[in-house]
């Protein structure tokens, strides 16, 4: 990734992964994450977004090649040491546990035997989510569920937060809200963020993208210079135009797949 | 402030079970025969209760969590029908090589070894999973039943008899002897279980979540899966088998205390303790000289509490 001052908090060094043996997924993986990153993870399903994002938080170990964690090996760490530098939602957030937003949000201490200096009210505060301290998980909207996981991760204190696919069953208002809300805990606390997503248009929104396909690395850095017709054809399969605007930077359409159909 | 609540609650019902019955023991001087009942049949038969309803309650909070199920009780995974039919080969069989301890050391030892085999047929890829636990369990309960029905079928009517009480739960057996023993595995499961009640609160959220959060999901599973193997396996060989408390006391509870595991632990341990007294007392007291099973009065007053729960809001849920 670009960043020619920040030092890097991730480094994935020539990982590769395997579900099956002799069928490598993950292949020969490389790129680094600099303190503060806002990092989309673009790629069609099935591309590899959600098991590189396991391999970076030590989910998955890698059958070959490092992974580094503020320039230490991710492996050799302690977990509870390791949960207060980068903490992982998964795609699928259980939501039907009758938790209270508290008490879910509190569960961020876990990994401190002294709380950290974030308290769960202050994190509540930053999410907007003070009033509903008491309400049941169950009870609350899609938007707010999310917001509900990221408070907690805040209160985790991790420097690294990895998210898989959490604009999945979002509606765009609150898609629009979360990248809000990340961007702004980015400015706030200088927390990095990789996002796994599909959307070629919210991932304009990163400063800096990866593109994913079959388990290769081919394309990274920022999204103007990366996201072109070539590359978004051989990510997903599909034809797009990258249209440019003068006020807005650049916009990808992909009305040309729907002509037919219009004629 | 609510856990306070329910110790003083539990602290009440126990005096109340201790002290009522066909023959109520008013406070104060006591005769020679009140003292006789009361040291002698009553405390050591409340004691057994309140330490198996205890361990029921506990055990089924930390079940349906690592399970992820809310209708996962102690008796799912198959340990209590393996503890059942060692306790009945035992009784059929007439052993006493133990003396009165013979029947409970059989229904403790049947329980681990079911435990055991539960554990090592969940066992797949370094760890514990909660589908294969659950399925092992339900096959290996099915086996036992059986095997135990058959050996049912070819005993003698005494053997029978005492046999099915047994199995029903049956606390008249309850003596001195036999309560330090379960007070120490009843203590080491729930204590054993509570220590570890921030990890099953992430472990219910699921195995990603309890990683990301600092934990091992699978040496938290093993740990707790230990903890209530033990719970059950002391709750059993106390006096046999009590349905109901396991599988409904947790989420009562939840109704209560919420879902926070620190709390539900021991709030479903006094619950479940405070229940099985309640059920005690009525099935000795409601058609004297009978007595009724008590897993059967616990069913009868629980269940239709818990439905009415049910209707109000929706409790089923881990």
């Amino acid at each position: 990734m670009s960043s020619a001052s920040k030092p890097y908090i991730l480094d994935l060094e020539n990982v590769l992964y395997s579900y099956e043996k002799d069928s490598p997924f993950i292949h020969d993986l490389s790129f680094s994450i600099p303190e503060g990153g806002f990092i989309g993870l673009l790629g069609a399903n099935g591309s590899g977004k959600s098991t590189i994002l396991k391999l970076a938080c030590g989910i998955l170990k890698p059958l070959s090649g490092r992974i580094k964690l503020w320039g230490r090996d991710l492996l050799a760490q302690n977990s509870r040491d390791r949960a207060k530098l980068i903490s992982y939602l998964p795609q699928t957030l259980d939501i039907s546990v009758p938790f209270t937003v508290k008490e879910l949000v509190s569960m961020g201490l876990y990994p401190y035997d002294i709380p950290p200096a974030l308290s769960v009210d202050e994190a509540l505060d930053m999410v907007g989510l003070r009033d509903k301290a008491d309400a049941r998980l169950t009870d609350l909207s899609g938007g707010e569920r999310r917001r509900t996981f990221i408070c907690m991760t805040l209160v985790q204190g991790a420097g690294l937060l990895l998210l898989d696919e959490p604009l999945a069953n979002l509606d765009i208002k609150y898609q629009i809200e979360l990248v809000k809300l990340l961007k702004n805990l980015r400015e706030l606390r200088n927390i990095a963020v990789i996002m796994a997503l599909h959307d070629i248009n919210m991932a304009l929104q990163f400063e800096n993208v990866i593109l994913i396909k079959d388990g290769n690395l081919i394309g990274s850095g920022r999204p103007d210079e990366v996201l072109s017709q070539r590359i978004l054809k051989q990510a997903f399969d599909v034809d797009v135009e990258v249209r440019r605007s003068a006020s807005q930077g650049i916009y990808i359409s992909y009305d040309n797949n729907f002509a037919e159909r219009r004629s | 402030m609510r856990i306070f609540i329910l110790v003083f609650v539990a602290l009440f019902i126990f005096c109340c079970a201790l002290f009522l019955g066909p023959q109520i023991i008013a406070p104060g001087p006591l005769s020679t025969i009140e003292r006789e009942i009361l040291f002698s049949i009553r405390l050591p038969r409340v004691l057994v209760a309140m330490l198996m309803g205890m361990a029921l309650g506990a055990s089924g909070a930390v079940l349906q969590g690592i399970l992820r199920n809310p209708l996962a009780d102690p008796y799912i995974l198959g340990i209590s029908s393996g503890a059942s039919l060692t306790a009945a080969l035992g009784i059929i069989g007439g052993m006493s090589f133990l003396g009165s301890f013979t029947v409970p050391v059989l229904a403790f030892v049947g329980a681990l070894v079911t435990g055991g085999i539960v554990g090592m047929m969940g066992w797949k890829r370094g760890g514990l999973w909660p589908e294969r636990l659950l399925l092992a369990g339900v096959g290996l309960s099915f086996l036992f039943s059986a095997l135990l029905m058959l050996m049912m079928s070819i005993s003698t009517d005494e053997g029978l008899r005492r046999a099915m009480l047994w199995i029903f739960g049956d606390l008249s057996m309850s003596e001195w002897s036999r309560i330090p023993w379960g007070l120490a595995f009843v203590v080491i499961g729930i204590v054993l279980s509570a220590t570890r009640a921030r990890a099953l609160n992430a472990l219910i959220l699921g195995d990603e979540f309890a990683h990301s959060l600092g934990f091992s999901p699978q040496r938290e599973r093993f740990i707790l899966f230990v903890s209530v193997g033990l719970l059950t396996a002391a709750s059993v060989s106390l006096g046999g088998m009590i349905g109901f408390i396991g599988l409904l006391i947790p989420h009562i509870m939840r109704f209560f205390m919420g879902s926070d595991s620190r709390m539900l632990i021991p709030a479903s341990a006094l619950g479940g303790g405070s229940l099985l007294c309640i059920a005690d007392l009525v099935s000795r007291s409601v058609l004297p000289p009978m007595e009724l099973p008590a897993g059967v009065v616990t069913a009868i007053i629980g269940a239709p509490y818990f439905l009415y729960l049910l209707r109000k809001k929706d409790v089923l849920s881990i």
